[in-house]
């Protein structure tokens, strides 16, 4: 055996940029809370109104920025209608560009459907919230549920699309062995489960809504996620432990070749198992003691929001790094500007401002599955609906 | 772990939650992800290229005359020339490998059908390019080429690559890396006529040729005579070339260990 030093080889950059991070993170909130605000507004299932008005929020907000981080990840942007121009049946990414229109404007008309009886009955408001209201809701005929059952059903067909699209179109990618497995596309959802769960955790506490219901639900959601995740590892660890060559070979290689790359693989296995643990434990916890532990959740919220931030990161950054026919590993800081940090950061800045705006001028409090403005009485529809669903202590104020 | 041990668990896996996505990565493999049509260039050619590392001296002269030829922006190569220190254990003895590197122009190119708007495309004549006036720059491409040829060009914000010099090459001339290699080690020709002295070379050394990474089944068409099979893959290999930064983390230069 020889031993060998490469002597000269090039840097090769990185090609796909924090923006796809952005991306892949904001469309999967997305398609999670529509399934999470599903069982409420398509399926009528009353219990879990509060969640689905959260999460119906979050939806929309994650759906509007999602587009805005995916054009800014091509180098060309004004060039985006070539997708409809040339679109293609070979490439994922076409067919995901098919898609995705579709699907947004799914989650807008949902949401439209969903908060127009709210909107109706705001048409008196003072100010700009009544303006918006008169301007948005579009007349007074009532909404009919079956219609927004209707959309909400086409919509979660594409979103099934959606998911469906983002994970192929990296899990396709020989080239580099880590994508390359089939437990990518399914283990890029359950995380997306997880972070969905996470946010509504934390919307539920910041927005003042301090519901324990959503709390309760949304910890089981976390948990089966959490489970479901666990089980998608395992199973792509046990099926490429025998390779030679493949994604568990090419991580094995990256884990003994790289510090920063055990010290990853170590942070995201400890955190993974100790939020499954703390879920664990505040759903076992008896019920005269879950209002008080329950109140803390959304600390658990932001635990569930960066595991499926990191994942996306190490999945779409972090393996970009790996060199694929040259020794070792490229380096890549992240940029201060556009490409890098102010990028990330302006993403998250914008799609607060998205939940604010909605926040301050429409009643997505009130969302319901459809129905007329006569059915809700502004101010005390959340409070009203939310006693006469629960089982538990709420704690609202 | 002890290998029938693992190689039962493997199976394990394999036989219960496996089976269940089998179905779905088929899909993926087929239909979608498929090659499309061929199109423009001469149906009747099939250019390739034999690299005779016998002859590599690693001078970089391809390297500096494609730069020149095709203007790529520093730093970023169509084609470059990757160099080893290989060491025998046993003697100590010490010999530089040479790796000529640029695209393969694959019979099965994983570049092409992953563009969303079909601007890479591969020619009948087997050369793979891209319309840079079609170019979305998604680098879609750039991360699915196996063999690092692909790079987003910083002045034109779209992928780039090695297009073999088409352009030369309609005009009867010999690419600017094959014009300039002072050994003679690039040979380009017509696959198709058996006349070729690329044609001739690849019935002489049929056997002795080697591609880079033939397990990803791409099928390149670069093939290396002279070719040790450790570097048909990605080499087992220490990096030396550390980047050396400064305090704001803006890279100075290298630094070489040994």
């Amino acid at each position: 055996m020889n031993s060998t030093i490469e002597l000269l080889a090039p840097r090769y950059d990185i090609a796909w940029y924090p923006w796809a991070v952005q991306y892949f993170f904001m469309i999967a909130l997305s398609y999670a809370t529509l399934w999470l605000a599903a069982p409420a507004l398509v399926f009528g299932k009353q219990k879990w109104l509060p969640t689905a008005r959260l999460a119906l929020l979050a939806c929309l907000a994650t759906t509007l920025l999602a587009p805005v981080a995916l054009l800014a990840d091509l180098h060309q942007p004004l060039r985006f209608w070539h997708f409809y121009a040339y679109a293609n049946t070979h490439s994922w990414m076409s067919v995901g560009s098919l898609i995705l229109p579709l699907y947004v404007v799914g989650v807008i008309v949902l949401t439209w459907l969903a908060w127009r009886p709210a909107l109706q009955a705001n048409r008196q408001a003072p100010g700009i919230a009544g303006f918006i209201s008169r301007w948005l809701s579009l007349g007074d005929s009532p909404t009919p549920p079956v219609l927004l059952v209707l959309v909400g059903l086409s919509t979660l067909v594409f979103s099934t699309g959606i998911m469906l699209y983002t994970g192929a179109e990296v899990a396709i990618v020989k080239a580099r062995p880590l994508w390359n497995t089939v437990w990518l596309p399914p283990m890029f959802v359950a995380t997306g489960f997880i972070a969905a769960a996470g946010l509504i955790l934390l919307l539920n506490r910041v927005m003042g809504e301090r519901c324990t219901v959503v709390s309760g639900q949304m910890l089981k959601v976390m948990l089966g996620a959490c489970l479901v995740a666990g089980l998608v590892a395992g199973s792509w660890f046990l099926d490429g432990i025998n390779a030679d060559v493949g994604s568990v070979a090419a991580a094995m290689e990256s884990v003994r070749g790289s510090a920063e790359w055990r010290s990853t693989a170590l942070w995201g296995g400890l955190t993974g198992v100790a939020l499954f643990g703390a879920v664990l434990y505040l759903l076992t916890r008896p019920a005269p003691r879950r209002p008080a532990l329950y109140a803390w959740a959304w600390l658990l919220g932001l635990v569930a929001l960066h595991v499926g931030w990191m994942f996306r990161w190490v999945v779409l950054m972090d393996v970009q790094t790996v060199a694929r026919h040259s020794a070792g590993f490229h380096h890549y800081g992240i940029p201060a500007g556009s490409s890098g940090i102010l990028g990330i950061v302006g993403t998250f800045g914008l799609w607060l401002a998205v939940i604010l705006l909605i926040d301050l001028f429409v009643p997505w409090r009130q969302a319901r599955q459809g129905g007329s403005a006569t059915d809700v009485s502004p101010g005390h529809a959340v409070t009203q609906n939310a006693a006469n669903t629960t089982e538990g202590v709420s704690s609202h104020g | 772990m002890d290998p029938i041990r693992r190689s039962l668990l493997g199976q394990l896996a394999r036989l219960s939650a496996g089976a269940a996505l089998v179905p779905l990565s088929s899909v993926a493999n087929a239909g979608i992800n498929q090659q499309p049509p061929r199109r423009e260039g001469d149906p009747t050619k099939r250019y390739g290229m034999l690299i005779d590392l016998r002859q590599c001296i690693g001078c970089q002269a391809c390297t500096v005359s494609c730069h020149i030829e095709n203007a790529a922006p520093l730093g970023s190569f169509r084609t470059t020339v990757a160099q080893y220190e290989v060491e025998h254990q046993e003697t100590g003895e010490v010999a530089t490998f040479m790796l000529p590197r640029l695209c393969n122009h694959c019979e099965n190119p994983p570049c092409v059908p992953v563009c969303p708007v079909e601007a890479t495309f591969q020619r009948q004549d087997g050369i793979v390019v891209v319309d840079s006036d079609r170019c979305v720059g998604c680098a879609y491409c750039v991360n699915a080429c196996p063999y690092d040829a692909r790079f987003i060009n910083e002045r034109t914000q779209t992928a780039d690559k090695c297009t073999f010099c088409a352009h030369r090459l309609e005009a009867g001339l010999l690419p600017a890396c094959v014009e300039s290699c002072v050994g003679g080690a690039r040979i380009i020709g017509d696959m198709r006529d058996p006349a070729s002295q690329i044609s001739r070379m690849i019935s002489e050394h049929g056997d002795e040729l080697m591609v880079l990474q033939p397990e990803k089944h791409t099928m390149p068409q670069v093939f290396y005579l002279g070719m040790d099979e450790r570097f048909v893959t990605r080499p087992h290999a220490e990096p030396v070339a550390l980047e050396v930064l400064d305090p704001h983390g803006k890279e100075m230069g290298y630094e070489f260990h040994h």
